[in-house]
């Protein structure tokens, strides 16, 4: 019974336990806060990093062998073969090759400047991207990138339902230039808005010759996009298939078919191995190939894997901060245990045994921990929920911003508090603290008793 | 005389100093009887110190038995003789020894804390405290229950230190000088107390002192000098006191 009693009141005496206390909470707290922000990120990274990416993607390989082309070059018998699976929602096929951005119309100069620095990192190479709008809206986050706020100064198009329609107030001297939506960033860095003209530059392979020719075409922008994918709305420019194929005067139709499937997280990756083998069945894809059948994730793999491993570095780096906390109460255990040697005398001669002795220090760890890990875990659950509150608070105190909301994407700072978590990292605290603990409450129990009370 | 409360036989207790062996008791044999008062005298590094903390079971003896009760003190095991010390002897000591943390009555109960569980506690908590504070004020103590030993003086702790030797109502008291960190005056009474409370309750003591004139009031007067017992003396006292 003492030893509870005796520990409760040397942890009240003792001012140096509740360093000790501070240690734990702040070591717990702060292993809580940060593994929930980096939770937080994870989540959000990937809903970001997924931009307008659907849940699966086809890129057939168009490979010819003796009989001719093996898969077809229009995109219509996969894209039914597709829709016929219940389990898919929508579904679209997509051209896709690769360009110079140039510039006419005002800023033209400006731009052959810029062309002809080879230096210039301004100089962009786009992504061109040929889209059957209803389509694309059924299956894609499109609609939402085109309907979302303008953040960087890009323009909205002028009717979401039509967004190839030539942009209002667009009169242009010569002949009706074909529309297309750039990037916000894109639009950005180039000073670009609804109405404006750009050129683009690009080289086709001709199928028959294999030669390489060179093709340019002038276009309208009709009106920005933001995907929230720095990568997408920097370097993509959409346009209608149809466009981009006479364009790009190739015979191939489409470079891939997306999907959009009812339930990913359940179906995404069975999907993907049975839409592979029932396409290969069907001579749609030319299985020659791996990967011709993905899902986002394929795709995103390394981004998202970099951030789950910097999520695990930080959980180690900081239950060193546990640990370190768990040293102090070894430290101070260790001093209680020997400024207490004249009690523990007293204790042994009134009948504490070794083990009762051992005990009460035990206890006092314990008591420590308890404090410490319970406080720790309310306040960096607290934390991470008041997160942005404190950072704006904290960035007004000391005038920097922390949290700069044009680097990230997110305009929060985003934290999930994962339970078994808090759990997990409290009971990691005590097991730590105790084990710690456990070195001079040992010690103590062994002291010899009449030491302490032989001399005052 | 009546059967012993405790014995020792053949004592020999050396330390270790540095790479010395040093022999503190060269073979003790001492017995002390139920309700007995033994006086237990000698100059400074004599051994009387070791022999009662051997007799309090609180050191073993490097040779020799010691038996507590008619039971062998260091053939049982450490739980069993920690218990035979918490209900068995009560120790006053020169230097008080209370816990700091505590209040005189927390000190007091602390013997009956130690030796009950949780449970038993519990229950017996209210009557414990009751007796305590019972005994404190029979000390004088009324209005220095819930202080610190901090907040109270030389006389005033003594007095807590044997409300705490008492309280389990121990069949063996040992107090090393429990007068000597004492003015004579407050010394005088504190002894009074101690003394009174051991008549009354018939109980055996050993007391260590330096003094002549308390070692007139025992029983018996055990002398010790280098490590030995020069001198057993039943003294009148002990007739007067029958």
């Amino acid at each position: 019974m003492y030893r509870f009693f005796l520990s409760w009141r040397y942890l009240a005496a003792r001012r140096t336990n509740i360093i000790g206390i501070v240690g734990i909470a702040v070591g717990v707290g702060a292993l809580i806060l940060i593994l929930s922000i980096m939770t937080g990120f994870l989540l959000e990274t990937k809903k970001s990093l997924r931009g307008t990416l659907s849940d699966l993607i086809i890129e057939p390989l168009h490979l010819e062998n003796r009989q001719g082309v093996t898969v077809p070059y229009d995109p219509a018998p996969l894209v039914a073969a597709v829709r016929a699976d219940p389990r898919v929602v929508a579904a679209c096929a997509q051209l896709t090759w690769y360009g110079i951005l140039g510039q006419s119309g005002a800023d033209a100069a400006i731009a052959n400047v810029r062309m002809a620095d080879a230096q210039s990192g301004k100089l962009s190479g786009v992504k061109l991207v040929g889209i059957d709008v209803a389509d694309e809206f059924a299956t894609t986050g499109l609609r939402a990138a085109l309907e979302a706020k303008p953040r960087f100064g890009g323009t909205r198009v002028h009717d979401v339902e039509h967004p190839f329609a030539p942009p209002p107030g667009y009169e242009p001297s010569g002949r009706l230039l074909p529309s297309c939506l750039v990037g916000e960033q894109l639009s950005d860095n180039w000073n670009l808005r609804r109405g404006s003209e750009i050129e683009i530059v690009t080289g086709v392979p001709d199928p028959k010759s294999g030669n390489f020719a060179v093709n340019n075409r002038r276009y309208v922008v009709a009106g920005t996009f933001r995907s929230g994918e720095n990568e997408m709305d920097l370097e993509q420019i959409y346009f209608e298939r149809t466009e981009l194929a006479d364009f790009l005067s190739s015979p191939r139709q489409f470079s891939q078919v997306l999907v959009r499937v009812a339930d990913y997280e359940k179906d995404g990756r069975a999907l993907r191995d049975d839409l592979s083998s029932k396409l290969g069945g069907l001579g749609l894809i030319s299985r020659r190939g791996a990967g011709e059948v993905r899902t986002w994730e394929d795709f995103r793999r390394s981004l998202l894997g970099a951030i789950e491993n910097e999520r695990v570095l930080m959980a180690i780096m900081l239950s060193l901060v546990v640990v370190v906390a768990a040293f102090t109460i070894f430290a101070i255990l260790s001093m209680m245990v020997t400024e207490k040697r004249r009690d523990i005398g007293i204790l042994s001669a009134l009948g504490a045994t070794p083990e009762g002795v051992t005990s009460l220090f035990l206890w006092i760890a314990f008591l420590d921990a308890l404090i410490g890990a319970l406080a720790g875990a309310v306040l960096g659950v607290l934390g991470a929920i008041y997160i942005d509150a404190i950072e704006q608070w904290l960035s007004k105190v000391l005038g920097v911003q922390i949290f700069n909301r044009n680097v990230y994407l997110f305009d929060h700072i985003p934290a999930v508090v994962n339970p078994l978590w808090v759990v997990v990292i409290v009971l990691g605290a005590f097991v730590c603290t105790l084990l710690f603990a456990a070195i001079p409450a040992w010690r103590a129990g062994r002291l010899d008793p009449l030491e302490a009370l032989r001399y005052e | 005389m009546s059967d012993a409360i405790v014995s020792a036989r053949g004592i020999r207790k050396s330390f270790q100093v540095g790479d010395r062996k040093l022999e503190v008791l060269h073979g003790v044999s001492l017995e002390v009887g139920r309700g007995e008062l033994v006086g237990v005298m000698g100059a400074s590094g004599a051994g009387k110190s070791t022999l009662i903390q051997i007799l309090g079971l609180l050191e073993q003896p490097t040779e020799g038995e010691v038996t507590f009760q008619g039971q062998s003190a260091w053939k049982v095991s450490v739980a069993e003789r920690a218990a035979l010390r918490n209900s068995g002897i009560g120790f006053v000591f020169q230097f008080y020894h209370l816990l700091p943390e505590l209040t005189a009555v927390e000190n007091v109960v602390l013997p009956a804390m130690i030796g009950s569980s949780m449970g038993a506690w519990r229950a017996a908590r209210r009557e414990n405290l009751q007796r305590a504070e019972e005994t404190l004020a029979r000390f004088g103590l009324k209005d220095r229950l819930k202080h610190r030993p901090a907040q109270l003086s030389g006389g005033e702790r003594q007095r807590v230190a044997i409300a705490r030797a008492l309280f389990l109502d121990p069949p063996l008291l040992i107090a090393d000088e429990p007068t000597g960190n004492l003015d004579s005056a407050t010394g005088e009474k504190v002894l009074e107390l101690l003394l009174t409370e051991r008549e009354e309750r018939g109980l055996s003591m050993l007391l260590v002192t330096h003094d002549e004139r308390l070692a007139a009031r025992c029983q018996r007067v055990v002398t010790m000098d280098d490590g030995k017992i020069q001198g057993d003396v039943r003294t009148a006292a002990r007739a007067a006191a029958r």
